[in-house]
């Protein structure tokens, strides 16, 4: 097992200590990108003509993937290009490292890069003294601070204003006061010195299209354009999963990710870059290395019903509606990917063995597939990593603990007998001894596992009374 | 070796045989172009929506609007694309009258980051979204676009092109593309938008009618 990939997620432990302030805060992101998004979707009456397509082209992709990954190899050589397979992240890290020793690089500048945190690329560059800075302001700020990403597109919503000024004060030296607007300016002149003197670039990928070897990027601040713009050696690590057959295919994809993950119709900048520059005058790196990590994607392929994760292209939008995810944030998945879609990515890449707590961590409220731009059936495929779970799968014994079990068949009894459903219910008053100003806070075991986690309207209302007062009071008004 | 590992084991997941792919859905455009005033119309209004700002210039406007833009921007410094249109409206030889310095778009990345106007022509617009297209080329580079802090694009209704459809057909035979969709922005410090983190911060499109 490599450095990068955790022994074990324990997300039920962590559940039970979310830091303070980390669920307003992504519950403040999540709403913010699912308004925008539900609001440029209205505007787009061809909406799940598209999801369709998509559906169906992602689908087409991975079950033909190794002809589209022999195109690309192709296509991208065709276009100057170097082409790296890395079955594992040792492999990759391994790629990168010798790209960068032969170039002697001291310093790299890095857009943001899932695939790059899947493999912990930064510590095995640092590891060898090359320096290398992340420069999407968000990330800039949490490798600042030494912490992880709480959200993908957002990843230092966790940390206040007043937090980051200190934090520029603390690590540049610089008073800066806790202005949004003052802090961006700073992180830009800081970050521009950085872009100018870096000999690497490193990236990932949205997309790479077989078709002509070109690598989609797509971003809205623009450290991504400078990242593979000013220095002279571009490096991208990019997932096998993230290949499209052609350009047709790529404009309906880029319309349902950036309507997806942000709400907006198009993100700022995209580019479309097919190998190193032409002509030294235009800009642009002289050199142009891809590497293809497969790291356990290729074993997920295996499974039809598992496969399916593979559609993901990343929008995030299933994170943002998910009402476990708004509660935890993304730390409690574990992994560089969260919510509903690292749900089920993590278990099938690490294993049930580490990432078996992961399926559980859903009520199958079914919000994330309704959402899903690729219609990923994420709640089916969690059900089907669940029966993998429990049934064994290489004798892992069932997650559920003893005690729950024992409330899940009390629960059971209970609610198929009508009569002893309604006596219980008189009952539940009594929880509101617990009430502080409308909500239960504090429940005693074994309550408290939804407590710690966030407080739950009082018990209000006896509903059965209620309805036949109603009942009773219409009839009344029929006479 | 890694390659054929790879390979190998997709195939062995899939149950495949080398071969072509098979089954592959047929897609076509979204939306159909209106006429040019309508267009030009909605890519005015996206732009404003998007705090970029954009609108019709003829050939006699260029001199005052260039002039109202070095004063209210305070321009002392600007980079050009070297294309036949930029030639012809005379640009350069405008800013320099108008006592800005002109590097060259040949000049070193540190003299372009220097520059606080960056002016470019388009390749492609796309109305409904308010996003430009720009291809790269020794005498259109891509640091234009980037690195000062105002980007003035200059387009032409030629540009114009219906949906993403067309313009990504026409730019897969190109070896770079990059299409802008407003300034550069961020919401990363407390989901506050802040414009201009990397590149430019203030975006602005004239429209050349020559009619």
């Amino acid at each position: 097992m490599s450095v990068s990939q955790p022994a074990y997620i324990h997300f039920g432990e962590y559940t039970q200590h979310v830091p303070e302030g980390i669920p307003q805060a992504v519950r403040q992101a999540t709403q913010r990108f699912a308004t925008n998004r539900a609001a440029v979707i209205a505007d787009f009456p061809q909406w799940e003509q598209l999801r369709e397509l998509g559906s169906a082209i992602r689908l087409h992709t991975i079950e033909n993937l190794d002809h589209y990954l022999e195109r690309l190899e192709l296509a991208v050589q065709n276009q100057g290009g170097h082409v790296y397979w890395a079955s594992t992240a040792d492999e990759a890290r391994e790629a990168v490292l010798k790209i960068a020793k032969s170039h002697r690089v001291a310093l790299a500048v890095k857009a943001k890069s899932m695939a790059t945190e899947e493999i912990g690329l930064n510590e095995a560059l640092e590891s060898e003294n090359i320096r290398v800075v992340e420069t999407d302001l968000g990330e800039y700020i949490i490798q600042l601070a030494g912490s992880g990403p709480s959200h993908i597109i957002v990843p230092a919503v966790h940390m206040r204003k007043e937090e980051i000024a200190a934090l520029f004060s603390q690590k540049l030296g610089i008073e800066v006061p806790a202005d949004p607007n003052k802090l961006t300016q700073v992180a830009r002149q800081v970050l521009r010195e950085r872009f100018l003197s870096a000999t690497m670039g490193i990236s990932g990928a949205n997309f790479l299209v077989a078709e002509t070897g070109t690598l989609v990027m797509v971003t809205n601040e623009g450290n991504g354009r400078m990242c593979t713009t000013l220095p002279d050696v571009h490096v991208a690590v990019v997932g096998i999963d993230k290949v499209v057959p052609d350009w047709k295919a790529l404009s309906v994809l880029l319309k349902l990710l950036t309507r997806s993950a942000t709400g907006q119709k198009l993100s700022t900048y995209i580019q479309f870059i097919s190998g190193p520059r032409r002509e030294e005058g235009e800009f642009g790196p002289k050199e142009f290395h891809l590497i293809l990590l497969d790291n356990g994607r290729s074993k997920i392929l295996k499974d039809p019903i598992g496969r399916q994760v593979l559609k993901c292209i990343r929008c995030g939008a299933c994170a943002n509606t998910c009402p476990v995810y708004q509660n935890v944030g993304g730390f409690a998945y574990g992994w560089f990917i969260s919510g509903p879609i690292g749900a089920i990515f993590t278990p099938q890449i690490l294993g049930p063995k580490v990432a078996r707590e992961l399926p559980f961590a859903s009520t199958l409220c079914g919000a994330c597939a309704d959402v899903c731009p690729v219609k990923i059936p994420i709640p089916t495929i969690l059900r089907h990593l669940r029966q993998r779970v429990v049934e064994g799968n290489g004798g892992i014994p069932s997650s559920i603990p003893g005690y729950l079990r024992l409330m899940a068949a009390f629960a059971s009894g209970v609610l198929s007998n009508p009569w002893l459903y309604r006596f219980g219910s008189r009952f539940l008053g009594v929880f509101n001894r617990f009430e502080d100003r409308g909500w239960l806070t504090r429940m005693p075991f074994p309550f408290n596992r939804w407590t710690q986690v966030r407080p739950l309207p009082r018990f209000s209302n006896d509903f059965r009374a209620w309805w036949s007062r109603r009942e009773l009071k219409s009839k009344g008004n029929d006479q | 070796m890694s390659r054929t590992k790879v390979l190998q084991a997709i195939r062995d997941a899939l149950n495949h045989t080398r071969g072509e792919a098979t089954g592959y859905p047929t897609i076509s455009p979204f939306r159909t172009q209106g006429s040019l005033d309508a267009e030009a119309q909605l890519f005015f209004n996206e732009l404003n929506r998007l705090s970029a700002n954009g609108f019709e210039v003829t050939l006699g406007d260029i001199k005052p609007h260039l002039e109202a833009l070095v004063h209210g921007e305070r321009i002392f410094k600007a980079t050009i694309w070297e294309t036949p249109l930029l030639q012809r409206l005379q640009i350069a030889s405008h800013l320099r009258a108008l006592g800005v310095d002109v590097e060259p778009p040949s000049a070193s990345k540190y003299d372009i980051a220097q520059c606080d106007l960056g002016i470019t022509e388009v390749d492609f617009m796309l109305p409904e979204t308010g996003t430009l297209g720009l291809y790269s080329r020794k005498d259109k580079p891509r640091v234009v676009s980037l690195l000062p802090r105002v980007h003035l694009a200059i387009a032409t209704p030629a540009a114009l092109r219906p949906d993403l459809y067309q313009v990504l057909e026409e730019a897969k035979a190109h070896h770079y593309l990059v299409l802008i969709t407003g300034p550069s922005r961020t919401a990363d410090i407390e989901l506050t938008v802040t414009l201009g983190v990397h590149g430019p911060q203030r975006l602005i499109v004239w429209l050349l009618r020559e009619d």
